[in-house]
């Protein structure tokens, strides 16, 4: 097919791409680049329409103003030479034919001013794209500062609603961290990226959302328009443009069995089996949302093994009560059924809630944040905790603390979580014993692991923050991400010596994080002492798949070379050639750690 | 209607600063102006500076002035001069 006439016609194309999280989504495209705000798009009933070409209207009056104003200024303090470029932008914003196209598409589409601009002004760009002259072509960027600018004005007007999203789906050359803080997944349905492998950013962070995704479709994002219906199999690593309808027709098949696949599967027992060399193996499932997919994938695994109450506050920014808690955690304990969960306490940090701190953290990470927070604002443990006891007479439910940095941290919120329990018990409830563990994931708590192990029922290695904490390095940072390295020696031997410890110690421990969830670290830590390890829903087949077909003996051998590396290159290297020799049929070569530069 | 055949004579071509300065001359005018790209096809309003800016016109590029309305002749005459003077730029 050739991609560079095809948009003519819209007539279907396809891209192969590695399958990097499974599903099949039919949607729109959304466009992300440069970290900018991200739009959806918003379909009115026929009596919002007019309400909504005025709120444009209104925008661009607004952005016209500020624009004149701005102009006034550059010319009194530059000359009148340099104010030209706003005039320039002050008649984009008169101009009728981004205008005009702008008001069109929201009465014929019904769609909300915002995702109107962005489709119009995308068009545009993708002609200006092609012009040949560099000077000219730059132009472009002229565009994008006033289609800018009038989103922002239009934010700052209330938006008609924020209810129905059609299926978004992220369509970008590469998403880097900084980009992903930026963007609202909780309404994207799928991704798809021109760069990337299956340790990339986005496939992490597409397994840990449990969002279809396909990467190193290389120039797809140049030939996707924002609003583009797009189809990503992501079972099979395709995505089509503009499919034809048997295309489009079968696809809606696929989807709809994959639904009812799922929701009439039998229960495979991938929550517990062994190596080929007879090794135990618990998966469990990380769950956020506590939606009902969610459920599904928790009733296949040997229960929840993190579930990371920091999202119940989301979305308001603002703790939820003792109430709302409650129901939430009644809800954790539903979707585990019979199994344990483990109910992480809030992980977050002052800056992100609205207690009383005046002072804004330099160094957030290092800051009041998780169990710190909770033990400075006892109020925050106190009441997460009476919801809790009060959810765990209806399940198994456990509480893991979060970012215990040694043993004293485990007893003071073990002395507050005794005290709540008391009260309980006085004001006549009936109450369970609670499964106490903490979070692995600073090196102090590494250190003095076996002073914690006599304090709890159990650990939970936070891979993700150990990387961070271990290495020194802010894993959102893109500056310093190729010092991030996950098979990083020091990162491997604090895991092998907290496996250790726990072992000896007669404790659970379960591994969570990225690492858990992507099958060569797996095999790695199943190598280093792990047996339990918890993951995204989505990550549970692939995961289950490997760890099923290798010996831990082998896998031990692996892991001890690992740990005698001096680098984490020396580390990934070895990882390549020892899985390439053992494993290749287990691990495709695109899906081991690729060399770096 | 009448017509001219015009070239673009300013080191940076009908760029945003430039097509600003079209658009705004254009726009005192009641007549319908349009620019013809000969060699590219290419046809834009004189008073929309995105249509103008989508011709691409760098230095060198020959342009057709069509001009159609009650004030035509003044119109070819102002715009013509926009562009003899390269649009007050050094070049």
């Amino acid at each position: 097919m050739s991609k560079t006439s095809y948009r003519s016609g819209l007539e279907e194309a396809d891209w192969h791409g590695l399958a990097v999280s499974g599903g099949i989504v039919i949607g729109r495209v959304l466009r992300v680049h440069g970290g900018r705000q991200n739009i959806y798009r918003v379909t009115l009933d026929d009596s919002e329409i007019d309400k909504e070409v005025r709120r444009f209207r209104a925008a661009v009056r607004l952005s016209k103003r500020q624009l004149q104003y701005v102009k006034t200024r550059a010319e009194k303090e530059l000359g009148k030479e340099h104010a030209y470029i706003f005039d320039a932008h002050i008649l984009m914003l008169e101009d009728r034919k981004l205008l005009h196209e702008v008001e069109a598409y929201i009465k014929k589409e019904k769609a909300n001013a915002e995702w109107a601009l962005k489709v119009v002004s995308d068009r545009l760009l993708a002609i200006y794209a092609q012009i040949k002259d560099d000077y000219l072509r730059e132009r472009g960027s002229d565009i994008e500062d006033v289609v800018q600018r009038i989103l922002v004005a239009l934010s700052g007007q209330r938006s008609v609603s924020n209810r129905i999203f059609e299926n978004a789906v992220i369509v970008a050359e590469d998403l880097l961290p900084s980009i992903m803080a930026g963007l609202d997944f909780t309404h994207t349905r799928a991704i798809a990226t021109d760069a990337g492998g299956w340790t990339s950013h986005t496939a992490i962070i597409a397994r840990g959302l449990g969002l279809p995704a396909v990467v190193g479709l290389r120039d797809l994002y140049r030939n996707a328009r924002t609003g583009d219906k797009i189809i990503v199999d992501a079972n099979e690593g395709r995505v089509f443009l503009h499919a034809s309808a048997k295309t489009n027709e079968a696809y809606i098949t696929k989807a709809t069995k994959l639904i009812i696949d799922k929701a009439t599967a039998k229960e495979t027992v991938r929550g517990r089996f062994e190596t080929l060399d007879g090794v135990g193996i618990r998966l469990r499932t990380n769950i956020d949302l506590l939606v009902e997919n969610e459920g599904l994938h928790v009733a296949s695994s040997s229960g929840i093994g993190l579930y990371r109450s920091e999202f119940l506050m989301s979305q308001r920014g603002t703790l939820p009560n003792e109430e709302e808690q409650f129901q939430a955690y009644l809800k954790v304990a539903e979707l585990a059924k019979e199994q344990p969960a483990k109910i992480r306490l809030f992980d977050i940090g002052g800056d992100k809630i609205s207690v009383a701190l005046s002072e804004h953290e330099r160094n957030p990470a290092l800051g009041l944040r998780a169990i710190r927070l909770s033990l400075t604002h006892e109020d925050i443990l106190r009441t997460q905790i009476r919801a809790i006891f009060r959810a765990a007479q209806y399940g198994k439910i456990e509480v893991t603390l979060p970012m215990v940095t040694d043993v004293a941290d485990v007893r003071r919120a073990k002395r507050l979580i005794e005290e709540e329990k008391q009260r309980l018990i006085a004001s006549g409830e009936e109450i369970k014993d609670l499964r106490i563990g903490a979070m692995i994931e600073v090196p102090s708590a590494v250190f003095t692991a076996d002073k914690i192990a006599r304090e709890v029922d159990f650990f939970s290695l936070g891979t993700n923050d150990l990387i961070q904490y271990t290495l020194a390095v802010d894993r959102g940072n893109d500056h310093v991400y190729d010092w991030f390295r996950t098979l990083h020696p020091a990162v491997l031997k604090s895991i092998h010596y907290t496996l250790e410890v726990a072992d000896r110690e007669k404790i659970q421990a379960v591994v969570c994080g990225e690492m858990a969830g992507t099958p060569v670290y797996a095999v790695v830590l199943l190598g280093l002492g792990a047996r339990e390890f918890s993951m995204s829903a989505s990550s549970l087949n692939r995961v289950h798949k490997v760890l099923s077909k290798v010996t831990q003996s082998e896998a031990k051998e692996v892991a001890h070379k690992c740990l005698e590396c001096e680098t984490a290159d020396d580390v990934e290297e070895l990882v390549r050639q020892e899985f390439t020799a053992r494993w290749s049929d287990l691990f495709r070569p695109e899906s081991l750690p690729s060399p770096r530069n | 209607m009448i017509t001219k055949e015009i070239t673009v004579v300013n080191r940076l071509g009908l760029h945003a600063r430039a097509a600003a300065q079209l658009v705004r001359r254009a726009s005192t005018f009641k007549s319908v102006i349009k620019l013809e790209r000969l060699d590219a096809n290419a046809v834009a309003d004189a008073k929309s500076i995105l249509s103008l800016l989508m011709l691409a016109a760098t230095r060198g590029t020959t342009l057709k002035i069509v001009i159609e309305g009650v004030d035509e002749d003044e119109a070819l005459s102002s715009i013509e001069r926009l562009f003899e003077e390269g649009f007050g730029e050094s070049n």
